[in-house]
């Protein structure tokens, strides 16, 4: 075991807010980066007033949602709309390694923050732009959460029912896959400055990221013109592919990937494959697939979730509950690998958050703090990162720049 | 220099469970070798697919990469991995968790060869713990996850996003957990294991909703619109985001739009700009008037404002919208601040002006034909990445990797065809 961790020595200025920008700091925070989590109290980040809350009580300062993507980091509060907060702002970017933003693109030049000036005052600077829609094209200034990416990025249209008005993803589905990309352009962007000993500005769009995850369905329309489009829960690979009703409202997935589990299934539900000849090939189910998943649903509306999960599990056949998060929590999995990270809090009881989701065998996560209620690190951010004097500080706290 | 990332290589032994997270890295310059057995990878036979049967998920997420075959079970095949695993930096996998140990290939094998190797491991659920051994689908791993319980239809029926997603979620993490691992090797000059586990990455498509039993918020409402989503304060959306609202998708002129009525002091200021607009265009009833979207929540709270009223708002925006086109109202959001988006569909996609204007698609030759993919992920970061090139065909650089990378000659090469080897 070495005590060396991988970022160490890394210092990253995170403007950043709600999930997808944060969530590339808090990746680097959990190996050993130092990241310097700024906001203001005047405007809160809508990650702290999402939910979920410490023990169901509303309190942005408390938020799963927030603490999840910000553990590790250290809080700053200041309020840049001031000269002095801009001042000190200056202060972190000639020390940093890299800076996090989020804002509407554009905001950070109007404040002074343009890329060129940043890179003069500090050529070693990453800058990683996060927006929906990215930094040029005639759509840049086309802002919000990432339900609209998801729109965008074509997800709106791809979850629902067969010819019905779409449902689309859970949440701001674009939010989910834009840190993954910006997070390897970013650690690409730390290895390149050290052959060039320059930094450079990474403009991530989150629509763009989404469709990265689209990218066979690009490809299928561009050659052929056929599109993609939501098919409930149905593959055109399996049969069957669905989601059925347990017993206590619980629900089960399940999928025959081949004939032959298909058949194992078959025996365990009691269907009889004499009964049902067609079925024992792929093309069979796939024809009569309404009367097959009313058949696999007569069977498991019997069962709890958990049971035809094991059953089915033990013959090597894919089903899993749908896990609620209280199965999540209880799941032995997830325990096992540690999933959920529980750290004292200094406002009180825990902190609960996500586990680092890479596992590095050498230089594991380290979670060294929860994420930081306002201005928590204040201090030490100003004193003993930036080398500020107590009366320069007071001077600071006394002005409302911490706020 | 040809991308950030070209002075190192990755043997990626990964199937369409893993095949992302090489592709990321090669689009960042990298030599990524894919290997395939020499029948071809199943990741072949994934769709959708060409008239011809080839697999587009193979063109979209091979591309970039060289591709070698290989049978990994023979024991010559054995000695040719170890050899080129001994000339890369990386390797990436995707096999069923204890396979590759069992074949004599695991990462503490392969480490042994290479000590300054970074091994990823992408799983369905990890390489440990009780489930690790649990038959695997996408639809079970969004199941196991999280997101699959919170997206309901009115119906309260469970529903995936219909072009798979799972894996990717995996894939691209390990593409982070290797260049971290990466940095700690530079500092070490050894390699390590990472360990990717998908159930865990797939957790993050859930906005932490998943969270909540974990830290005692036991009543959180995450169901979107299911028969148990009961109208009034506990189903209040104070976000904006699109995690509890019941009304998101509206019907245009010439296709659908997403929009929220946000409400609430964070992003209230988006449905206050709408009524303004409505107000402008005389469309907006006298009731409504007065209506602050940032204090709405306390209306509600308060009973001054019933789930009635609520829902005569809706109708009056519905109405509103249904004549006006999806660039129309896009125009407006952008110039108000209102957030709202037409809901593209892939067609949509590829004639985007705004995809266009920024040549975030590649055109790419795979085997002679064309394919057109999505290219960079960020923008514009010059030299960062490198040139797009189309997915390998079967063995499409079998002499290359095998002649010119190890040195073996033409007649060797051609034995170990015969023998099935390559």
């Amino acid at each position: 075991m070495t005590s060396t961790t991988a970022l160490e020595g890394l210092l990253v200025v995170d403007l950043a807010w709600v999930v997808a920008g944060p969530a590339i700091g808090r990746a680097l925070a959990d190996y050993g980066a130092t990241v310097v989590r700024v906001e203001s109290r005047r405007r809160l980040d809508a990650a702290r007033v999402i939910g979920p809350y410490l023990g169901g009580k509303p309190d942005p300062q408390r938020c799963g949602l927030y603490d999840t993507y910000n553990a590790g980091k250290l809080g700053l509060t200041l309020n840049l709309s001031v000269d002095a907060g801009k001042e000190v702002l200056w202060d972190l970017v000639r020390k940093a390694d890299v800076m996090v933003e989020s804002f509407a693109p554009g905001q950070l030049a109007r404040w002074g923050f343009d890329w060129d000036r940043l890179h003069e005052v500090n050529p070693k600077l990453v800058l990683v732009s996060t927006s929906l829609m990215g930094q040029s094209g005639p759509l840049k200034s086309f802002a919000g959460f990432g339900n609209l990416g998801a729109a965008i990025a074509g997800y709106q249209a791809l979850a629902g029912q067969e010819g019905e008005l779409p449902i689309g993803p859970f949440g701001p589905y674009t939010d989910y896959v834009g840190p993954r990309f910006g997070l390897v352009a970013l650690l690409a962007a730390l290895e390149q400055r050290r052959s060039t000993g320059l930094g450079c500005w990474l403009d991530v769009s989150q629509a763009e990221a989404g469709v990265q995850f689209l990218a066979p369905a690009i490809a299928q329309t561009a050659a052929t013109g056929v599109i993609a489009v939501a098919n409930g829960n149905r593959d055109p690979q399996f049969a069957p592919n669905g989601v059925y009703p347990c017993v206590g409202d619980e629900w089960v997935a399940i999928v025959a990937r081949s004939d032959r589990e298909w058949a194992r299934a078959a025996e365990t539900m009691g269907v009889q494959n004499d009964a049902e000849p067609t079925w024992r090939t792929l093309a069979g189910r796939k024809g009569d697939e309404q009367r097959l998943d009313a058949r696999v649903a007569q069977w498991t509306r019997s069962f709890t979730a958990g049971h035809v999960e094991e059953v089915l599990q033990r013959c090597g056949v894919p089903a899993h509950k749908v896990a609620s998060s209280a199965d999540l929590v209880g799941d032995p999995q997830l325990a096992a690998r540690g999933h959920f990270v529980r750290l004292p809090h200094e406002l009180g009881g825990e902190s609960v958050f996500d586990a680092s989701r890479f596992q590095l065998s050498e230089t594991p996560a380290r979670y060294e703090r929860p994420a930081p209620h306002f201005g928590r690190d204040n201090e030490f951010v100003l004193a003993d990162i930036l080398g500020y004097g107590s009366e320069h500080i007071a001077r600071l706290q006394e002005g409302g720049v911490l706020d | 220099m040809n991308g950030s990332l070209s002075a190192y290589r990755a043997i990626d032994l990964t199937d369409e469970r893993g095949l992302l997270a090489g592709q990321m890295l090669a689009k960042l310059g990298m030599d990524v070798i894919q290997v395939e057995p020499p029948a071809g990878s199943s990741a072949r036979a994934m769709a959708p697919f060409d008239g011809q049967g080839n697999s587009f998920y193979w063109s979209a997420y091979a591309a970039g990469k060289r591709g070698i075959t290989l049978d990994v079970e023979q024991g010559r095949g054995k000695e040719l991995l170890l050899d080129l695993v001994a000339r890369a930096d990386f390797v990436l996998d995707s096999a069923d968790p204890g396979r590759l140990d069992a074949l004599g290939i695991g990462p503490k094998q392969l480490m042994e060869r290479n000590p300054a190797l970074i091994h990823v491991s992408i799983t369905p659920f990890g390489s440990t713990g009780p489930k690790r051994d649990y038959a695997d689908a996408e639809l079970v791993l969004w199941a196991a996850s999280g997101p699959l319980y919170a997206n309901r239809d009115a119906s309260g029926l469970p529903l995936r996003i219909s072009v798979p997603q799972a894996y990717l979620h995996g894939a691209a993490d390990a593409a982070a957990g290797v260049l971290i691992a990466h940095f700690a090797r530079l500092k070490t000059g050894r390699g390590q294991h990472v360990d990717v586990s998908v159930q865990q990455s797939v957790t993050q498509a859930t906005l932490a909703s998943h969270l909540a039993a974990a830290i005692g918020h036991e009543n959180f409402t995450v169901l979107a619109g299911g028969p148990k989503a009961k109208p009034g304060p506990r189903t209040l959306d104070l976000s904006g985001s699109g995690a509890r609202t019941r009304k998101s998708k509206w019907r245009v002129a010439d296709g659908l739009i997403e929009m929220h009525l946000s409400m609430g002091p964070a992003t209230g200021g988006s449905t206050n700009n709408l009524f303004a607009w409505m107000k402008e265009e005389d469309a907006l009833a006298e009731e409504l008037q007065d209506w602050d979207w940032k204090t709405v929540p306390d209306r509600i709270l308060a009973e001054e404002i019933s789930e009635d009223d609520l829902e005569f708002a809706r109708t009056c925006v519905g109405q509103f919208v249904q004549s006006r086109t999806k660039a129309d109202l896009m125009g407006e959001a952008v110039r108000r601040k209102i957030m709202l988006a037409p809901i593209s569909s892939i067609s949509d996609l590829l004639e985007s002006p705004q995809l266009r204007a920024r040549g975030f698609f590649a055109r790419v030759d795979e085997g002679g034909q064309e394919r057109v993919i999505p290219g960079a992920f960020a923008a514009p970061a010059r030299g960062l990445f490198a040139q797009m090139l189309g997915a390998p065909t079967r063995g499409q650089h079998n002499d290359e990797v095998y002649g010119d990378l190890l040195g073996i000659e033409d007649v060797e090469r051609a034995s170990l065809r015969h023998k099935g080897v390559i």
